[in-house]
Formats: C-alpha cells, sequence, structure tokens
C-alpha cells in the first residue's frame, strides 16, 4: 500500500513542472477568458471591470468590421488552403521516386518555410511595393501588363498575402505528403505495374486514395492554421486598406492591444476558440486518431 | 510508349525547377541587395553590380539611432538565448512528464495524458489577453522571462517523449530497479540517452518555434533592449526604412543562425515529421 502510494507521488513529481506551466499559461486563461468576455475593461480598469452579460457578444454580432474579418479570413482560406495543398502535393508526387538532384529540389522548395515569418513578411512587402519600383509589378510591366498596387488595391491585397503564405508553406506540406507516400508498401505498386497499369492509373487509382488520410490531415491543418494568420498581414498591409485584409486575429490584436477593448477582445477570442476547437472536432472524429500534428 | 516518357521526364523537370525558381529568387535577391552598395535607387538585377559589405555594419548600428545602448547584436543575443533556454527547459519537463505517462502507473494517468493532447487544441491568440494579465502581475512584462517561462513546456513535447518512451523494452528499467537505482537516475541517465533521436527532433522544431516567434513578444516587449531580432526587425520596418541594402543585411542576420542550425539538423527535422504522422 505504502509502496503504491509512493509510486503514485513519484510519477507526479515527474509530471509537476509541465502541467504547472500548462495550467498557468493555458488551462486557466482557457476558462478565464471566457468570463473576460462577459465583462468591459481594458488593462488600466482590470480591477473595477464592469459585468456586462452578453453585451460583448451581442455587439460583435452587428459589428461590420468583425464580420467583414470573419469574411476576409474565410476568402483567405479559399486561397490558402487549396494553393498549399494542391502544390504540396504535387511536388510531393514529383520529388518521390528517386532521381538526379531530388534532395537538393526538396530542400529548395521547403527553406521558404524556415525563414521567420517576419522576415518573409518584409521580403514580399519589398517585392510588392507600389507603383513601379517593386519586382512583381517590372515582371508584369515586362509581360506588357499593367502595373497593380498589389499591397494598397483592396482587390489584390488578400491576394498578395496568400501568394506569401503558398510559397513559405507549401514545402512544408509537400514533406507531410511525402512522409504519407512513404508509409503506401511499393508490392501495391509493382502489382500493378505487372498488371500493366500506367503511371497515370497508378497515381488516380492507387497512390491518391491511399494518401486520402494524410489529405485530410493536411488540408484540415491548414485550415486551423489560416484561420490564425496574423503576422504577414500586420507587417504587410496592416490590415488596410480600409478593412480589406483584416482578418479575426488581426481584429483581435487591434481591439485588445492598440485600442485596449480587453473585454471586447476576449469575446472575439472565445468566437476564435469556438472555431478552432470545431475544427479540430472535426479532424479528430473523421481523421485518422494517431496522426498528432 | 519511350517517346511519352520522354516527354513526362521533360515535363517534370520544367515544373520542379520553375517551382524551385519560385522559391529561390526571392531569397537570392535578398542576398544580393545586402551585399550591393546602397545607392538609395532600387535594384532588380540578380547579379550585383559591385560587392560591399558595408550594409552590415550600418544594419547592425542602426538600432543605435534609438537607443544607443542597443545594437542588432543585442536583439540577436536576445533571440539566441530565448530560443536557448526554451528549448533546453521545455526539453527537460517534457520528457519528464512523456516518461512518467509512458512508463509509470498512477492514479489520473489517462486523464493527465489527455489534457496534454488538449494542449495541442488551444490556438494560442485565443488565450492571448489572459496570458498577457497574467504576465503582467507576474511581474514579467517587458523582460526576456515573459518569452522563455510560459514556454517551458509543451503538449507536442510531452506527447513525442511519451511515444518514444513506449517504445523502449523494460528489461533495462528492471535492472536498474533491482540494482537500487533511484527513479531520476534512471530517468537521466539511463531511459532519456535512449530517446537521443526524438531530443534531437525536438530541439529542431523548438529552435526553430521559438525563433521565428512574433505575436507574444509584440504583446510584452516594448524596451529595445529586450527585443527578439524578429520584433525589431518589424519595428525597423514600421520606421519605412528605405534603404533596402540596409534592410536586407539585417533579415539576413535574422535568418542565418537558423538556417545554419536547420540544414544542420535537416535529417531530425523530417523524421520528427513522419514520426508524428505515425504516432
Amino acid at each position: 500500500m505504502k509502496r503504491r502510494v509512493k509510486e503514485n507521488l513519484i510519477a507526479y513529481a515527474f509530471c509537476a513542472p509541465a502541467y504547472t506551466i500548462f495550467t498557468i499559461f493555458l488551462f486557466i486563461p482557457i476558462v478565464w477568458v471566457v468570463f473576460l468576455s462577459l465583462k468591459d475593461f481594458s488593462i488600466v480598469t482590470f480591477y473595477s471591470a464592469k459585468f456586462v452579460g452578453f453585451r460583448n457578444y451581442l455587439r460583435l454580432a452587428k459589428d461590420q468590421i468583425f464580420l467583414r474579418s470573419i469574411v476576409n479570413t474565410i476568402y483567405f482560406t479559399l486561397l490558402y488552403v487549396p494553393g498549399n495543398t494542391i502544390l504540396g502535393l504535387i511536388f510531393a508526387l514529383l520529388l518521390n521516386k528517386p532521381f538526379k538532384g531530388r534532395d537538393f529540389f526538396r530542400l529548395a522548395l521547403f527553406i521558404p518555410n524556415v525563414i521567420p515569418m517576419v522576415v518573409v513578411s518584409i521580403i514580399w512587402s519589398l517585392i510588392f511595393s507600389s507603383s513601379t519600383t517593386g519586382i512583381a509589378n517590372r515582371i508584369l510591366i515586362s509581360l506588357h501588363l499593367k502595373p497593380i498596387e498589389w499591397l494598397s488595391d483592396y482587390r489584390y491585397a488578400l491576394i498578395a498575402v496568400g501568394i506569401v503564405l503558398i510559397w513559405s508553406g507549401f514545402g512544408y506540406r509537400m514533406l507531410i505528403f511525402l512522409a504519407g507516400l512513404q508509409n503506401i508498401p511499393d508490392e501495391l505498386y509493382e502489382a500493378a505495374a505487372l498488371d500493366g497499369a500506367t503511371k497515370w492509373q497508378i497515381t488516380f487509382k492507387i497512390t491518391l486514395p491511399l494518401l486520402r488520410p494524410t489529405t485530410f490531415f493536411v488540408i484540415t491543418t491548414s485550415l486551423i492554421n489560416s484561420f490564425q494568420v496574423f503576422t504577414p498581414i500586420y507587417i504587410m498591409t496592416g490590415g488596410g486598406p480600409g478593412y480589406s485584409t483584416t482578418t479575426i486575429v488581426n481584429y483581435l490584436y487591434t481591439k485588445g492591444f492598440s485600442e485596449f477593448q480587453m473585454g471586447y477582445a476576449s469575446a472575439i477570442s472565445v468566437v476564435l476558440l469556438v472555431i478552432i476547437l470545431a475544427l479540430t472536432f472535426v479532424q479528430r472524429k473523421i481523421g485518422r486518431e494517431d496522426i498528432i500534428f | 510508349m519511350k517517346s511519352q516518357n520522354w516527354w513526362l521526364y521533360v515535363v517534370k523537370y520544367l515544373l520542379v525547377i520553375s517551382a524551385c525558381a519560385f522559391t529561390l529568387l526571392p531569397l537570392i535577391w535578398v542576398v544580393v541587395r545586402s551585399i550591393e552598395p546602397d545607392t538609395g535607387i532600387e535594384s532588380y538585377s540578380l547579379i550585383p553590380r559591385s560587392i560591399t559589405f558595408e550594409n552590415y555594419p550600418a544594419a547592425w548600428n542602426y538600432p543605435t539611432v534609438i537607443d544607443e545602448n542597443v545594437t542588432l547584436g543585442t536583439m540577436l543575443f536576445n533571440s539566441l538565448f530565448v530560443a536557448g533556454i526554451v528549448t533546453l527547459v521545455s526539453i527537460f519537463f517534457d520528457s519528464m512528464a512523456g516518461y512518467a505517462l509512458a512508463r509509470k502507473n498512477f492514479v489520473g494517468k489517462k486523464v493527465l495524458f489527455w489534457l496534454a493532447l488538449s494542449t495541442l487544441m488551444i490556438p494560442f491568440y485565443a488565450v492571448a489577453i489572459p496570458m498577457y494579465i497574467i504576465t503582467i502581475r507576474f511581474g514579467m512584462y517587458d523582460s526576456l522571462a515573459a518569452l522563455i517561462i510560459p514556454f517551458t513546456a509543451s503538449g507536442f513535447g510531452v506527447f513525442m517523449f511519451r511515444q518514444s518512451f513506449l517504445s523502449i523494452p523494460a528489461d533495462f528499467e528492471q535492472a536498474a530497479k533491482a540494482d537500487g537505482a533511484n527513479d531520476f537516475y534512471i530517468y537521466w541517465r539511463i531511459m532519456l540517452p535512449m530517446v537521443k533521436p526524438t531530443v534531437a527532433t525536438m530541439v529542431v522544431f523548438k529552435v526553430l518555434w521559438s525563433w521565428g516567434q512574433f505575436f507574444w513578444p509584440l504583446l510584452v516587449i516594448q524596451d529595445y533592449s529586450k527585443m527578439p531580432i524578429n520584433l525589431g526587425l518589424a519595428m525597423f520596418r514600421g520606421h519605412n526604412i528605405t534603404r533596402w541594402g540596409l534592410l536586407c543585411a539585417g533579415m539576413i542576420v535574422a535568418t542565418l543562425p537558423i538556417l545554419v542550425i536547420f540544414l544542420m539538423c535537416q535529417k531530425w527535422y523530417v523524421e520528427g515529421l513522419s514520426g508524428g504522422l505515425k504516432g
């Protein structure tokens, strides 16, 4: 009996440091943010915060800019998720079998993912810089097309950010697809080849169906990421022009940390939390349970 | 049949090479700008007109304009320090918890495991406001501690270490126990060395992650002498620097350390990706 107690205590001692950190910086905040969303306060008025019930949420439902930020986030997702998934898949298929230079090509496509997002955003804001000074426009001009105000025209700004995040992200998806391809046994390909299947048939009838769990995983994690886009927009467009590139997290930042309406921003946090948890739930329920990130 | 294969080969190379041009040319462009004399006129060529290294000291000393005691070196040091401590401590904490979850039998084990997994689902941005308040209350605002302490454990790490400890046969532990070794000794001297590949993988993941942090430092750091280099760069960008050569040199200083670490540890990164996939 005493031995069992000791076993337990030792195990708890091993778990204590990590779980203390989780409790203080994740578990308490996640419960607390729900309570904070029912109050009206800034960091200065924190101790005299007024309880306002669901008023923050009612305000959100009527906040045109917030609704705009959700629409923007969804629009961005429609560029980001298919762009990353399709390019990732295509280049994983192209770079799966050994050939000359394969490892270099894999590295070259992945490298942008290692560059810090701040640096990525600054590089691309130089490339997309206005009128005729940026390279992107130089290329358009040399193709006899009209230059575009990439980052200050509301029609193109979000597309420009989408291009940047596909640049930095599709190599990562490619690596995940390549890992998924490793799990398909070679015998299947050999058997199909013996039966006289063409390359196209093998790809569409064997590889892609067997890659479905990986594809599902890539799509859902990309969805979760795209709903949390912040840094590139903060640096490249600041959410503008107007509110045409303001996403949910950018709006959360503006309300919470530049206007210091922290109760209101907490309500935005809760909405974001619900969206992400719903996406994660779908992922866990439908997808493979043994895939972790 | 033969000619069709030849065609596919050409298309494949064309696709791959143009994708590499897409990913690499912007980076090459930045490197070239950083070693070209900064004339204030934007330059587009991928071959430098002439080579100079004066952009680097200029970028290095640029922060002294705002705070005379701060150079890019101060910020580089902050980033290295934060990434180093976060990585070391969190690997220690994660592996300890992972060890207990894999190897010990205790009340509430399932709940703790489930909690570790649940941390992976919590979006960081959603807890930023309470975390910000907690950080201020703990007196950590505007200090490197604020960038370190909240990140000294991760559910992802706990999970990865649990998985790899599970795969080690029980014999080693039992032999050590029979010799009267205590629990910490067994974990530290016997079990942890056996999961070195996981340690290596976690080092790459954590360093990359910590280095790339931006949102949190933006919230809790104001003093230039405490800024990680990425936040510093974003601030200078905000000053509307028109000297692209200087800016590009600064970006290279902020990227080079992490790029070198990644290139040295690529293998572990890729292994970690497929490890996470197999579960």
